[in-house]
């Protein structure tokens, strides 16, 4: 690890300065209620491939940046 | 040769049967350890491991191979603890020197909360079996005094925990162990065999299909670390589970002279010397969740330099060889095994970067899970439906990093 | 001690001489010394055979190290492996050094210099790095960053269009019976050794010789070597197959170059360029027959025949079980052997094991360089805390005063009876504004937020979506459109990323502000702590839980009417800037009442006697407001808020613990003893306390239920203990809800007070700066015009950071926002640098790219301490927050 994470408002800094935030999805097939709830509070999607995720940019203008990323390799597409 | 070189072990392979009583998908240590016990304990060896790449080369061979049961809840104590005298008995059982030493572990605290923190764990530990004791600054620097108590002027130790049957052993040693224990009594491994996808007959599981084509079975284990999220999938099941890297790094051979396990609390790694004279050294998961297994500087660089500021005399060790792996963590920082709620499905993950100590216990109580169709008590709060039973366990603190 | 000669250096402690231009090896060689007692020498870095400890760091190559006087050398393998080194203390770590280019070149052979030049014709900007100029490259990471080890400093290069490796291709070691003799080296070693003069004696090649020397050829298949220490002969078969013998001093063996592609195969995805020697494909030597083909771990052939035998065929599965590779050279003499030998078993080519960093070696204080602990902020009264003796700890993130007093309980009194300060300035505070505001607050927080009437305050819980307490603190109503939070200490940081978290994917119309670092805090309570207030002139009447603004000896504050303690507590919220004053003033006004400070030990014993828990101590992760008993603090009635169906969802599960209230006789249990009903564990103590006033032990601890009752009678550490209501003291909140009532003419002038000019912020030198921040609309913000001395720093969209007046309510009233917030900062310390001097740490400290426009703006982490730079062509402005200001002066000044 030492990506580098493309903040749309400071530039380019090493992923320390950041901190990572996930996107729960819960699958549109889960129809409970509390399934959905428990989905949503502890169920990961977990893909090793291009997701989306949210970075805070703690040493920087502290405001979050939503990324593409693949997790497979790192390889960053966007961010915004 | 060397004095470390694998003299003992024989592998014995065989080609793939159309099905098994159980297949388990994973070679690693707890895929191992499951059909070990399975063949030893209960006398199951209609039994296959399918492992994609090469048996123990996942985290149960990039660990830093520590041994211990000092967690911070009853639950994790007694589990670990069987662990911990598993280990102790493994080389009588197998025959086969796996290295095991018992060292000491000591955790150092460095603020108040911190060490309200190791006195808590010494605590539990010895109520459930586990061996803690609270040492001040002073028993610390008997235990190891290399350790530099006032942590380079900036993080002074106020106190820790001290674990005497803190251990290492050597992790190929021990995949290896249980491997040939499992083969010889007709466990089937294979090596190269991707599982790609379940063989299911209604919400029943029957068996895999791999790359090189179906295998029927009467049960399915998962024990593979990584990628369990892909395979949970492939039999309907969401789970809690994010996969992150988890590095290490080792220095060049040194005459053996440092005999604990030391980590810190705030200051997040951990250091032992291996057998073979290297100073192993680790640190926590990286925040975010991956795949690469590529190292990365920043993780050298800051966990090196934080080893150092307690034990000074590493500065001038050079440095051999980083790696990484990567971890199945739970929200709860406990593992999970048990039944899934899919029949014939049985599952071993979340094991973080605690894996390799819980390798015995979790083979043991898995194979016995799968054997009697009942979850043994030692393991049954660590059930995957633990989350919408709101049980959790959570032990973050204890968790650490090794 | 006798002096050294410009020219020796000390071998095994005998001082040896050396010529200028000698590297260790050829010192040591022409002293008759080998430095691994043998094993056949390259000269290029790739083979473990000349390693020794050089000034006490081990495993130097000493092919690769220039001798300079006075060095020591300790040879290794003769005595087996180095000890540890005995350092005790801190030593020396090797700066860093930060450096951006567009092209990185590894390797100034012809391939690298022609690579370098290319490039640098093509206007690009051009670093090179080439072992042989003392620049090791360690690894090339993510990034992409190129590490090198230098002896001055460790360079971290950032390239940001491409690396090129030239590194060039080492020579394959031999493999055949006695190559572990001194005496062999490679063709390339023996032309290089010659040039340097050391004597090679008669030399016999085999395979292709040496270009420059005069040998002897010994044609045909290498067999073996000969000798007992030093190789005396060595022995080929011809083509026609006989062994023909060749006695020598030297055996110089030329069979073939495999590429140093360590690098090139750990460089992922950045692109790279593989030039020269270091791109030809690797060409697998015959398979070995005998001999040792891993020198570092003593692996030969005749192992690998052993190993494959007992069914180990991977390649990973080789290494492993026979540790070749393993050693400090790390396969880069055995892997090409190793995939003969594999290859020739197993009729299958198997790929070299994974390349990992280090390719070349550098001490743990090298790799350190540029590293640097994360820093613990320290509040504006810290120096107050240090002058008055306190013991400091860490907590929630901060340094924060243990206890001042050495007398027992002497705080705890002069909270419960008279009157004490507290230092809560590190309590997580928050602006929320905008016509959504309440609704951002009514989804985040389980309580009614639209009953808060404006001038009260309400304690709150923060849930996640698992229903699990997050976080406890406040909601304080300034309107129905502005609203300030505040936070634990701990729990501030996660806090605010939760709510702007929250607030973005909402798409809520709000401003947020966060006042935690610039607002200090002091908690002013006890019984007598409104007569303090009246002396420092505040008479406002002051409702429990209500807030005002008022002017406290002679600050400015909000002040909030609550209490932690139990006793009647006001918190003073002020600026930064003026907790030093507020707080010796407070101390002197009431010097009559017998005002004492208190720290935290006391405080969490004062709160522990009220039941106030502590969350993060009394709290784990799966803590429900039902397990921690404070239901009353969710409104299931409200139509949603984070956590509620999970609040619900769980609360149809029976309940399995919950954290209770618990007394004992003294002395009192320690946190962390467990607890026991019938001698069946029952949960454990979080917070213990002996009470003074009540004269028992008071407790906190998570309790099971047995047959779904909580026990009332239970064991402690083997000791009865009760189950109680938590509230131990005051249950009814009589002392901290008393009505005060206001002292006409109780205020006392100002005290006069010793200035404190000069020593800057904790004695640092450094100012504080005057600036207003200002959270506004992106478009109201950009399009305002501000008065033309100020340095205007865009430190987000909706944010600006204006330096060179304090004055929010002028500044804000620039921006077209009705729902904008500012807010005087003084919260930043800044140093005026020249370029140069900036320049120099942005070199030391700065792992990302300054923008070369001026003037600029930028912000991110030097040293791990966020900063601001403003950058002007003649001057760069360095901005931190001043609770960091000690780091700023030790690690970036």
């Amino acid at each position: 690890m030492s990506l580098i994470i493309p903040c749309p408002h400071c530039g380019a800094r090493p992923v320390q300065e950041f901190v990572y935030g996930e996107i729960p999805v819960v699958p549109d097939d889960l129809t409970d209620p509390d399934a959905r709830d428990v989905d949503r509070a502890f169920m990961r999607a977990n893909p090793e491939g291009p997701t989306v995720e949210r970075w805070f940019h703690a040493y920087g203008c502290r405001r979050w940046l939503t990324l593409e990323r693949d997790t497979h390799n790192d390889e960053i597409f966007s961010a915004e | 040769m060397n004095e470390f070189m694998e003299r003992q072990v024989k592998l014995t392979w065989h080609e793939p049967k159309a099905s098994y009583d159980v297949v388990i998908v994973g070679g690693g240590g707890h895929g191992l350890s499951t059909a070990y016990h399975l063949a030893t304990r209960h006398g199951i060896t209609n039994v296959a491991v399918l492992e994609r790449k090469y048996i123990g080369g996942g985290n149960s061979g990039r660990n830093t191979t520590v041994i211990r049961a000092n967690y911070g809840i009853p639950e994790a104590v007694r589990f670990y603890q069987r662990s911990v005298e598993l280990y102790q008995r493994l080389e009588e059982e197998t025959g086969r020197w796996i290295m095991h030493e018992r060292k000491g572990l000591l955790w150092l605290a460095h603020t108040e909360a911190g060490v309200r923190a190791e006195r808590a764990r010494a605590r539990v530990n010895t109520a459930f079996g586990a061996e803690t004791l609270f040492v001040t600054p002073g028993e610390i620097k008997e235990i190891a005094p290399e350790v530099d108590l006032t942590g380079g002027g900036q993080w002074p130790v106020l106190g820790g925990s001290y674990h005497p049957q803190g251990a290492t052993a050597r992790h190929d040693r021990v995949n290896w162990a249980l491997a040939e224990g499992a083969m010889e009594r007709g466990v089937h491994i294979h090596q190269r065999t991707a599982v790609t996808d379940l063989l299911k007959e209604g919400d029943r599981v029957t068996g895999v299909m791999t790359d090189k084509g179906p295998i029927h079975a009467g049960a399915v284990v998962s024990a593979v670390g990584g990628h369990v999220t892909a395979l949970g999938r492939m039999a309907g099941l969401r789970l809690p589970i994010r996969t992150h890297p988890l590095q290490a790094f080792v220095t060049n051979h040194y005459a053996l002279d440092f005999h604990p396990i030391v980590a810190s609390m705030s200051l997040l790694f951990y250091a032992s010397q291996t057998a073979r004279g290297e100073m192993l050294i680790g640190a926590e998961i990286d925040p975010q969740p991956s795949y690469s297994y590529r190292s990365g500087h920043h993780f050298l660089q800051s966990c090196a330099f934080r080893a150092m500021t307690l034990l000074p005399f590493l500065r001038r060790l050079r440095i051999l060889r980083q790696w990484t792996g990567v971890c199945d963590m739970s929200p709860d920082y406990s593992p999970i095994m048990g039944k899934t709620g899919v029949e014939n499905f049985y599952i071993t993950t979340g094991w973080g970067t605690w894996g390799f100590k819980a390798i015995p216990a979790g083979g043991e109580q898995m194979a016995e899970l799968i054997a009697t169709g009942e979850t043994p008590e030692l393991i049954a709060p660590f059930a995957l439906d633990r989350f919408a039973r709101d049980r959790t366990l959570a032990d973050r603190g204890s968790a650490g990093t090794h | 001690m006798p002096t050294q000669s410009q020219s020796s250096l000390i071998v095994d402690d005998e001082p040896i001489h050396f010529d200028p231009g000698d590297t260790l090896l050829t010192a040591l060689l022409k002293a008759d010394r080998h430095p691994t007692g043998g094993g056949c020498l390259c000269l290029g870095g790739d083979c473990p055979h000349c390693v020794a400890t050089v000034d006490g760091v081990a495993y130097v190559r000493t092919c690769q190290t220039p001798a300079r006087p006075g060095m020591t050398v300790e040879r290794e393998n003769i005595r087996g492996y180095p000890a540890l080194p005995a350092d005790r203390r801190p030593g020396p770590v090797a700066p860093a050094q930060n450096l951006h280019c567009d092209v990185v070149v590894i390797g100034q052979g012809q391939a690298g210099r022609t690579a370098a030049a290319d490039a640098r014709a093509d206007g690009k900007t051009v670093i090179t790095l080439d072992a042989q100029a003392g620049q090791e490259v360690i690894g090339i990471y993510p990034g992409p960053l190129v590490v090198a080890r230098t002896d001055a400093a460790t360079l971290h290069v950032h390239p940001r269009d491409e690396i090129v490796i030239a590194t060039g291709a080492a020579e394959t070691q031999p493999v055949a019976p006695g190559n572990q003799l001194a005496g062999i080296v490679t063709a390339r070693a023996a032309d290089e050794l010659a040039a340097a003069g050391v004597n090679l004696g008669k030399v016999v090649a085999v395979g292709a010789p040496p270009e420059t020397i005069d040998v002897e050829h010994a044609s045909g298949e290498l067999i073996r070597f000969e000798g007992d220490a030093r190789v005396t002969a060595v022995i080929v078969r011809d083509e026609a197959g006989v062994e023909r013998r060749h006695a020598c001093d030297t055996v110089a063996v030329g069979l073939g170059f495999y590429p140093r592609d360590m690098l090139a195969r750990m460089s992922g995805d950045f692109p790279v360029r593989v030039v020269g020697d270091a791109a030809t494909e690797a060409r697998i030597p015959p398979c070995p027959l005998a001999g040792t083909v891993c020198h570092c771990t003593g692996v030969a052939v005749e192992d690998l025949d052993f190993i494959w035998a007992q069914g180990f065929h991977e390649m990973e599965l080789v290494k492993r079980a026979t540790l070749a590779g393993t050693g400090t050279c790390q396969g880069g003499a055995c892997i090409p052997h190793l995939r003969s030998f594999l290859a020739d078993r197993g009729a299958e080519l198997q790929p070299a094991f994974t390349a990992r960093p280090v390719t070349r070696q550098l001490t743990i204080g090298e790799v350190s360089a540029g590293a640097f602990h994360r820093p613990t902020p320290r509040t504006p009264l810290d120096d107050i805390h240090r002058e008055l003796g306190a013991q400091m700890d860490r907590m929630g993130g901060w340094w924060r005063p243990w206890q001042y007093s050495q007398v027992p309980d002497e705080e705890y009194w002069a909270v419960r009876t008279g009157v004490s300060l507290g230092d809560v300035s590190t309590l997580g505070k928050m602006q929320v504004s905008g016509p959504d505001a309440q609704e951002l607050l009514e989804r985040l927080y389980p309580t009614k937020v639209s009953t808060i009437k404006p001038g009260r305050s309400r304690y709150v819980l923060l849930l996640n979506e698992a229903g699990y307490v997050l976080d406890d603190g406040l909601i304080c109503c300034d309107s129905a459109s502005r609203y300030t939070l505040t936070f634990t200490s701990g729990g501030s940081t996660t806090a605010e990323l939760w709510v702007r978290d929250w607030a973005d994917s909402w798409g809520l119309d709000v401003r947020i502000l966060n006042q935690t670092m610039a607002l200090a805090a002091i908690n002013v309570t006890g019984p007598r702590a409104g007569e303090l207030l009246a002396r420092a002139g505040f008479q406002a009447p002051l409702p429990y839980m209500g807030h005002t603004e008022a002017t406290v000896a002679g600050v400015t504050c909000r002040v909030f009417r609550l209490s932690f303690t139990g006793e009647l507590s006001y918190e003073l919220h002020h600026a930064a800037a003026e907790a030093d004053i507020l707080w010796r003033r407070l101390m002197a006004l009431g010097a009559e009442l017998g005002v004492k400070p208190h720290g935290l030990q006391a405080l969490t014993r004062l709160r522990l006697e009220k039941g106030h828990i502590l969350i993060g101590q009394d709290t784990d992760y799966d803590a429900t407001p039902r397990r921690i008993n404070h239901e009353w603090a969710v409104k299931l009635d409200k139509p949603d808020f984070v956590g509620r169906r999970a609040v619900i969802r769980t609360n149809k599960i029976p309940l399995d613990r919950q954290l209770v209230g618990l007394e004992t006789a003294l002395p009192a249990p320690q946190e962390g003893d467990l607890i026991y009903c019938d001698g069946q564990y029952a949960g454990y103590i979080t917070s213990s306390s002996p009470s003074p006033v009540l004269g028992k032990a008071v407790m906190l601890g998570w309790l099971e239920l047995f047959d779904g009752q909580l026990p009332d009678a239970v064991t402690v550490n083997g000791r009865p203990a009760r189950r109680v209501p938590p509230h131990f003291y005051d249950p009814d909140s009589r002392r901290a809800r008393i009505e005060v009532t206001p002292r006409a003419n109780a205020a006392q002038p100002l005290p006069e007070l010793t200035p404190r000019s000069g020593r800057g912020v904790h004695g640092t030198g450094l100012a504080r700066l005057a600036a207003t921040r200002i959270v506004a609309r992106p478009a109201a913000l950009s399009s305002a015009a501000w008065p033309d001395d100020l340095i205007v720093l865009p430190v987000a969209p909706d944010e600006a950071l204006l330096l060179g007046r304090n004055a929010p309510d002028e500044l804000v009233a620039r921006v077209g926002d009705p729902h904008a917030l500012a807010i005087g900062d003084t919260s930043f310390v800044a140093a005026e640098l020249t370029p140069e001097a900036a320049e120099a740490i942005f070199q030391r400290t700065c792992e990302w790219e300054i923008p070369p426009d001026r003037p600029a703006f930028a912000q991110g982490a030097l040293a791990d301490i966020p900063v601001k730079l403003w950058l002007e062509a003649e001057r760069v402005l360095l901005i931190a927050p001043a609770p960091f200001a000690t780091d700023v002066v030790e690690r970036l000044l």
